[in-house]
């Protein structure tokens, strides 16, 4: 392990700090449906690289932008995300290992689907703008050299994450899903319509997923079976920021974006991967409550 | 009910038996007998996995870490010292159950979502360690090691009989903990931890406990598939797909029940072969076995055997009502089924 000279290692946090944003808006559905159902939706990254799919597959076909294509690809998730809790979670009752088993049994039908359609190929979405990037000059011997379609990401990442942020706390819906959050029996007995919520949070969950897909394609090239390791790595960012908490999952995904991006070039790209998982497996045994959440243990 | 009946009901697992140990000389071709020896392997998993998951409720994706571990040992043990896997795959298993008590020590602290999480987890590190420690484990190229002495004509056969010799033992260890006080406990524990804790189950140990246990017959089976396949690499030996041929077998037939698990497999496996060898790419394999999943938790949660039994129970009942009162031979018959079976349902 040598440490690369300082204008490189701020211009590898930078870096990381761009992709925790992505990072951030595919968890942020994770952490919220967790909160609401205390579900684990194994599902989520699926369902993320199915949106990729979609957005590659528009942008094959049609020469669609994955940015334009999100308009059709959202609302179309958040149907899906609400059919999905209704006809497929609401029904299986509370029992937590049988609903993670549930999701993991879409998750990997969703990859056999997919596998079936497009085969193990990797792809990724290769626009006009791909290389492109944006140099910032800081100072006279340093220049960030930032790539566009993450900083892109970055951007779009906050966008959701302020209109999530709305919706939570400046609509009756986010208070229904709050009430839900803090205690779903009181929130009942005052007339929340609990399965209303549920369903509701789901859709948006899938909804923010979707969003998080077409960013994804932009940056990262994926396959069929691609979505066992994002699983792990978002179920380590929600699991670090503390489960069904908001603001930490976007700490913990700057953290970890930081971090695996500062451990690939001070090791080697196979370890950066691990941090996820050690993250994951440390904080689940010695601080179970994560940054900012209650403790999971129990989940 | 008739004495043939009857005695079928008391030794058909004989029977049973008897059709596998002929099942490989009736069917010569070696097709058969990949497919019966991947079958007992699958069932012989299962079993184990259900110790854990079946009984006390904790329910691991990351079992496979230890058929993966286990068939690295075996295949390493076997290029390096010369040791014979046959003997090498249960003895090296030992040392991996020893791993997975360290392991299941620190995942016991986790419970419900966040230990399946953990389990997960677990697998994908393994995972990331035999893809980069090129020195020990080959990297992603794998490992090679010896080829089984006796002629390719027999090629699987002697694996499929010592995998069948396994799964009995497998079995008859299920059905030792299941009878057993810890047994007692483990079931006690799946129906509430907080109260079993409470009436003197020392939770932890007994946890910790299935969890090693449970792990020492995946890894046995995978010692004993390293051997069966000589080359060995990471994404076949640390594959999520294993435990969902695991968890999903013990799921059809019945979790938390002696015979479930072996019902499932001999149920899962021939009919995924069947799929794949019909339908070619496993992609279709995967998207089934989804679908199955999701199924089988919906409308048959608790899996085949216990809902049987649900309906055989009901049948009796209606029929005793218009026969009358059942002869007392005929409920001490009810009874030597019962321990036949042993699969009480949560």
């Amino acid at each position: 392990m040598s440490l690369p000279s300082s204008n490189v290692l701020i211009q590898v946090i930078v870096i990381g700090l761009l992709t925790g944003g992505v990072y951030a808006v595919m968890v942020s559905g994770l952490t919220l449906i967790f909160g609401v159902m205390k579900i684990i939706n194994i599902a989520h990254a699926a369902f993320m690289v199915l949106s990729a799919y979609l957005a590659y597959w528009l942008f094959t076909g049609f020469g669609i932008d994955p940015l334009l294509s999100m308009i059709g690809i959202v609302p179309l998730f958040f149907f899906i995300g609400k059919l999905t809790q209704r006809r497929i979670l609401a029904p299986v009752g509370d029992d937590p290992g049988l609903l993670v088993l549930l999701t993991f049994a879409l998750a990997i039908t969703l990859e056999g689907v997919l596998g079936s359609i497009s085969g193990t190929t990797i792809r990724t979405v290769r626009t006009g703008y791909t290389s492109s990037i944006i140099p910032v000059q800081l100072g006279s011997d340093l220049t960030l050299r930032l790539p566009l379609v993450r900083l892109t990401g970055f951007v779009a990442s906050f966008l959701v994450l302020g209109v999530l942020w709305l919706i939570l706390n400046r609509s009756n819906l986010g208070r229904a899903i709050r009430a839900t959050i803090q205690n779903s029996e009181a929130a009942q007995l005052v007339g929340v319509n609990i399965s209303r919520v549920r369903s509701t949070t789901f859709g948006i969950g899938l909804a923010s997923v979707a969003i998080g897909g077409a960013l994804f394609s932009l940056i990262f090239s994926f396959n069929g079976s691609s979505h066992v390791v994002w699983i792990s790595k978002m179920l380590a960012i929600i699991v670090l920021g503390g489960l069904g908490s908001l603001p930490g999952a976007l700490i913990a995904a700057l953290i970890l974006g930081v971090a695996e991006a500062v451990s690939a070039v001070t090791m080697t790209t196979y370890i950066s991967p691990i941090v996820f998982f050690l993250i994951l497996f440390l904080t689940l045994i010695f601080r179970p409550q994560g940054l900012m959440g209650a403790k999971v243990r129990e989940g | 009910m008739s004495t043939i009946g009857r005695l079928l009901k008391r030794y058909w697992m004989f029977l049973a038996l008897a059709v596998l140990l002929v099942y490989p000389l009736l069917y010569r071709a070696p097709y058969y007998h990949v497919v019966g020896f991947n079958t007992l392997m699958v069932a012989t998993a299962a079993t184990g996995w259900n110790i854990l998951g079946g009984y006390t409720g904790y329910k691991s994706l990351g079992h496979s870490t230890f058929f993966g571990i286990n068939a690295y040992l075996v295949a390493i043990a076997a290029n390096q010292l010369g040791w014979n896997p046959l003997w090498s795959a249960p003895l090296l298993a030992l040392v991996v159950a020893l791993v997975a008590l360290g392991l299941g020590w620190i995942m016991a602290r986790a419970k419900g979502s966040a230990f399946v999480i953990a389990t997960i987890a677990m697998l994908l590190i393994f995972r990331l360690l035999a893809l980069n420690l090129k020195s020990i484990t080959g990297g992603a190229p794998g490992l090679s090691q010896p080829l089984a002495p006796w002629s390719p004509e027999y090629s699987r056969m002697p694996f499929y009989y010592y995998m069948l010799f396994w799964l009995v033992v497998a079995l008859l260890v299920s059905r030792y903990i299941r009878r057993s006080r810890f047994g007692l406990g483990l079931l006690a524990i799946r129906d509430d931890e907080g109260k079993a804790n409470m009436v003197g189950v020392n939770t932890t140990m007994s946890k910790v406990l299935a969890f090693g246990v449970s792990a020492y017959f995946i890894a046995l089976g995978g010692g004993i598939w390293s051997y069966a396949q000589t080359h060995i690499a990471p994404i076949f030996a640390f594959n999520i797909l294993n435990d969902v041929d695991t968890v999903l077998a013990t799921m059809l037939g019945g979790l938390g029940t002696l015979w479930g698990p072996v019902l499932g497999a001999f149920i899962l496996i021939p009919g995924a072969d069947y799929i794949l060898f019909n339908f070619g790419a496993s992609q279709i394999h995967l998207a089934v076995f989804g679908v199955l999943m999701v199924v089988i938790i919906l409308f048959m949660p608790r899996g085949i055997l216990p809902s049987l039994r649900d309906r055989l129970v009901a049948r009796e009942e209606t029929s005793s009502a218009f026969t009358g009162a059942r002869s007392m031979e005929e409920m001490s018959d009810d009874r030597a089924g019962d321990e036949l079976e042993v699969g009480e349902t949560p």
